[in-house]
């Protein structure tokens, strides 16, 4: 019988065993279920939300943003001061900080960090913008200097995250310690990772000597589940074995908010999703007019209700409305009539154009059948041309070989108008300068506004800068911003605690959740 | 002597054609897997020094032959998304898959060898009519979807067995020495977590197989009517045999060859279509770590993927040639 019992799920014997005597001591075990599997555990690539979600739990920031904050608040730093030119950032750290290995944590392995960083061409530096070095001023002064000014620096400042300089430098010689960091852990968050088995599962467990202390109702352990079937993610959530499931179907997800046991947090999430049309084409979509009628041929409300099912935002223009810096009203509105019109003026029926798409995401899909389908309604045909991430950016690489619209999402990495714009429309990052502009847009006026914007740090200043930026980008009709889709995740509502954090995509606030 | 000799020079040509093929293909197919590796909004000069960093800007033919020659020392490349020996992932992820193919391959023989053996004894009967009606409907669901019913129905609905994974909740701190969950769990003498892991085992095994058994229901039957219509067994009858020892000591002895070949390619064959089990019903293994590999254009992962099953399959095959070798040599003399 010992066999039987081991296949009704264990989860709420684990939970109610553990005693209650403790006081403000972690308890219970979290299970989370992922669909992607971690590259690798190197703070080098937290850029990637699957490493980003487990480094958080392990490693500490200089600053932080907390799950639903859009300003940094101090991690690992009390205080800083900025210099009047902007160039200099000298950061204060907490005395009381100890590693995973029981050593306190000081200047010094900040500096390392970032000289580390750099060796290792991280990508994590690719949004760190113009950062020239660190220098330690006592055990607890850091000092960093930037070449130039740069608005957003704090704020990327959020990932990078601070290493165990004795632990991981004997292990620079050969690769900069990339293959010793990637599955080895030398951090002083609040969990430190216990077993690490990529294709399966990782578990972290909660570090007693943290120094933010467990005060509050905290979680002892944390498993992440490699789950990529959606069904069994369901399964699993509903046989108590996993407590947070956000990979699950829409429809699904729908039907579990009107479940008891169950809550579907619906986050407010900053990733666009753009048609970006060539902008730089010989072909009909370098003319402005005719991306002006382009322009008016997506339906955002209908996408919104029929693919997203609601869960999301109505997009006004390509930044998150609710940021600082937003301007209104810069896209066009959906008016197939007057596209109609543009086209029979122009003599335009007839031309076929060609997206590029991931058919692996259901949405890119569903938006690209709509466009074609309202695009074969004014006489133009769209062929749909569906690749893998790799082979599609590979195609933006020279303007010739860019379809005359590409789909891709914005990732800002941290919630600044800087994060998204000038990736997506600065003309040093367009897809064949290697960014992902892939519009290949280029207007030295708003690179201009960009760039300026980029090294003030005055936050009103910086707000009017992209706001002109915003407008002149929906002049040129350089996109069309088909969404922001929510991070829909479902939860157990014996979980309490999860918020979604907008700074941290597709990642868990472990440390503030605790179970009922 | 020969012969086995023969068998495993044929098999290394083999290799050597599949890891030409698979380089240029994933080469092709793949992308710029330099704009992968080197992150969002990384630049054209980053790109460029990420690739020649990955030896990308060399022309393919010399990446080819500084890739077979790092194999033939045993080194099968550095993962780019890993960080770690492609060879040391392989051996993590290896395991897991080989002995879902081993659970399943036992399935397979046990239920392809009898009903086949008996399908064949009373061919044109109501029970050989009904045994290919159920193994042709078998034979035509696909894999992924028998395994999203078998979990959602026997593990979902019935709770008769786990949903997922490798181990239950309480095992999932066990490790081992070779990998192998059942092998390791015996050696340590866990008999609690070798029925754990078998449990885990039945749903993706059943899943994994069933196509497979399909296909051996019917070769064994094949093979197998050749033989009751031969003279030795009308001879066995006339001397008063009983019919279950024809069936077992003539006819299966004699009838078995060409099925066995078939069981030989199909573990390889196993190991390729372990990815669709281990993705539903969420378990470690070579096909996950491929699927990882491919979206990521991780081209010497891939390449080494590739590799190892080949080899597998490679493998299972001699080892099927050279039994029968051993087992029936006279219809190889000639060769």
């Amino acid at each position: 019988m010992r066999s039987r019992a081991r296949f009704i799920p264990v989860l709420v014997a684990a939970l109610s065993g553990v005693s209650s005597l403790a006081i403000a001591a972690p308890t219970g075990t979290l299970v989370i279920a992922e669909n992607e599997t971690p590259e690798n555990l190197d703070p080098a690539n937290a850029t990637n939300s699957t490493v980003d979600e487990l480094l958080l739990g392990a490693y500490d920031a200089l600053v932080q943003f907390p799950a639903g904050e859009t300003a940094v608040s101090p991690r690992l730093a009390k205080s800083w001061t900025i210099s009047e030119d902007g160039l200099t950032y000298t950061f204060t750290l907490r005395d009381d900080v100890v590693f995973h290995d029981g050593s306190k944590l000081t200047a010094a392995d900040v500096k390392f960090t970032l000289d580390r960083l750099k060796a290792a061409k991280a990508n994590v530096l690719n949004d760190i913008g113009p950062l020239s070095g660190a220098e330690v001023v006592d055990d607890h002064t850091v000092k960093l200097t930037l070449s130039k000014p740069f608005g957003p620096f704090l704020s990327a400042l959020s990932r990078i995250y601070v290493v165990n300089k004795a632990l991981v430098e004997p292990h620079m010689a050969e690769d900069n310690a990339r293959q010793w960091l990637a599955v080895n852990e030398a951090g002083s968050g609040p969990y430190v990772i216990a077993s690490y088995n990529p294709t399966e599962a990782v578990s972290l467990k909660a570090f007693d000597k943290y120094w933010g202390g467990w005060d509050g109702n905290h979680v002892a352990e944390v498993v992440f589940r490699y789950i990529t079937e959606p069904s069994t993610q369901l399964s699993l959530l509903k046989s108590g074995e996993v407590q947070i499931a956000p990979d699950i179907t829409v429809e699904d997800k729908l039907a579990l908010m009107k479940e008891p046991g169950y809550v579907v947090d619906v986050g407010q999430a900053a990733t666009p999703l753009y048609f970006d049309f060539n902008t730089a084409s010989k072909g009909p979509t370098g003319n402005p007019k005719f991306r002006e009628m382009l322009a008016k041929t997506f339906d955002r409300q209908l996408h919104l209700d029929q693919v997203l099912m609601g869960l999301g935002t109505l997009p006004d223009g390509p930044l998150p409305t609710s940021w600082p810096g937003h301007e209104s009203g810069t896209e066009l509105a959906f008016d197939l009539a007057g596209a109609k019109k543009m086209v029979d003026d122009n003599g335009w029926a007839g031309t076929t154009l060609t997206v590029r798409y991931l058919p692996a995401i259901q949405e890119e899909k569903s938006a690209v059948e709509q466009l074609q389908s309202n695009l074969a309604e004014i006489g133009i045909t769209l062929n749909a041309e569906g690749m893998t991430w790799p082979a599609q950016a590979a195609t933006v690489q020279k303007v010739d070989t860019t379809a005359d619209i590409n789909m891709i999402y914005s990732f800002p990495p941290f919630p600044d108008p800087h994060a998204i714009l000038n990736a997506s429309f600065n003309s040093a990052l367009t897809g064949s300068n290697g960014g992902y502009n892939w519009a290949q847009y280029s207007n030295k006026e708003v690179d201009a506004l960009l760039n300026e914007a980029a090294s003030s740090a005055d936050p009103a200043k910086r707000a009017e800068l992209y706001k002109k930026a915003q407008v002149l980008i929906g002049k040129d009709f350089a996109v069309i911003t088909v969404s922001y889709p929510g991070s829909v995740v479902a939860v157990s509502d014996k979980v309490e605690g999860y918020k979604y954090n907008a700074a941290h995509h597709q990642t868990f606030n472990i440390m503030d959740i605790g179970l009922k | 002597m020969r012969y086995v000799g023969q068998r495993i020079l044929f098999s290394i040509l083999s290799l050597c054609v599949l890891l030409f093929i698979t380089f240029l293909l994933s080469h092709v197919v793949s992308g710029d897997p330099a704009i992968v590796a080197a992150g969002p909004n990384a630049g054209a000069d980053k790109i460029a020094a990420v690739r020649q960093e990955m030896g990308l800007d060399r022309p393919l033919l010399v990446q080819f032959w500084i890739y077979c020659s790092n194999i033939l020392h045993g080194d099968l490349g550095t993962s780019w998304f890993t960080r770690q020996p492609i060879a040391s992932d392989i051996i993590r992820e290896l395991p897991p898959s080989l002995e879902l193919v081993f659970v399943a391959m036992v399935i397979n023989l046990a239920v392809s060898l009898p009903l086949g053996l008996l399908t064949a004894r009373y061919a044109g009967t109501t029970f050989d009519d009904v045994v290919r009606l159920v193994v042709m409907a078998g034979a035509g669901l696909p894999i992924f979807w028998l395994a999203i019913i078998l979990q959602q129905v026997v593990a979902g609905q019935w709770r008769l067995l786990p949903t997922a994974g490798r181990l239950g909740f309480e095992n999932r701190d066990f490790t081992g020495a070779t990998g192998f969950t059942l092998l390791d769990s015996l050696m340590q003498g866990r008999f609690d977590v070798f029925a754990d892991a078998l449990a885990h085992l039945v749903l993706p095994a059943f899943a994994l197989t069933l196509l497979f058994t399909a296909v051996g229901v019917r070769i064994t039957r094949t093979a197998m009517m050749g033989e009751f219509r031969k003279d030795y067994v009308v001879l066995a009858r006339a001397k008063g045999a009983s019919e279950g020892r024809i069936m077992v000591r003539h006819v299966f002895a004699n009838g078995a060859t060409p099925a066995l070949t078939v069981f030989g390619m199909q573990f390889g064959w196993m190991l390729g279509a372990t990815v669709l089990v281990e993705e539903i019903f969420g378990r470690p293994g070579i096909g996950r770590y491929a699927v990882k590999a491919v979206t990521q254009s991780d081209i010497h992962a891939v390449v080494a993927v590739v590799f190892v099953v080949g080899l597998v399959f490679l493998i299972s095959n001699l080892v099927v040639d050279i039994a029968l070798f051993l087992l029936t040599p006279r219809k190889h003399a000639g060769a």
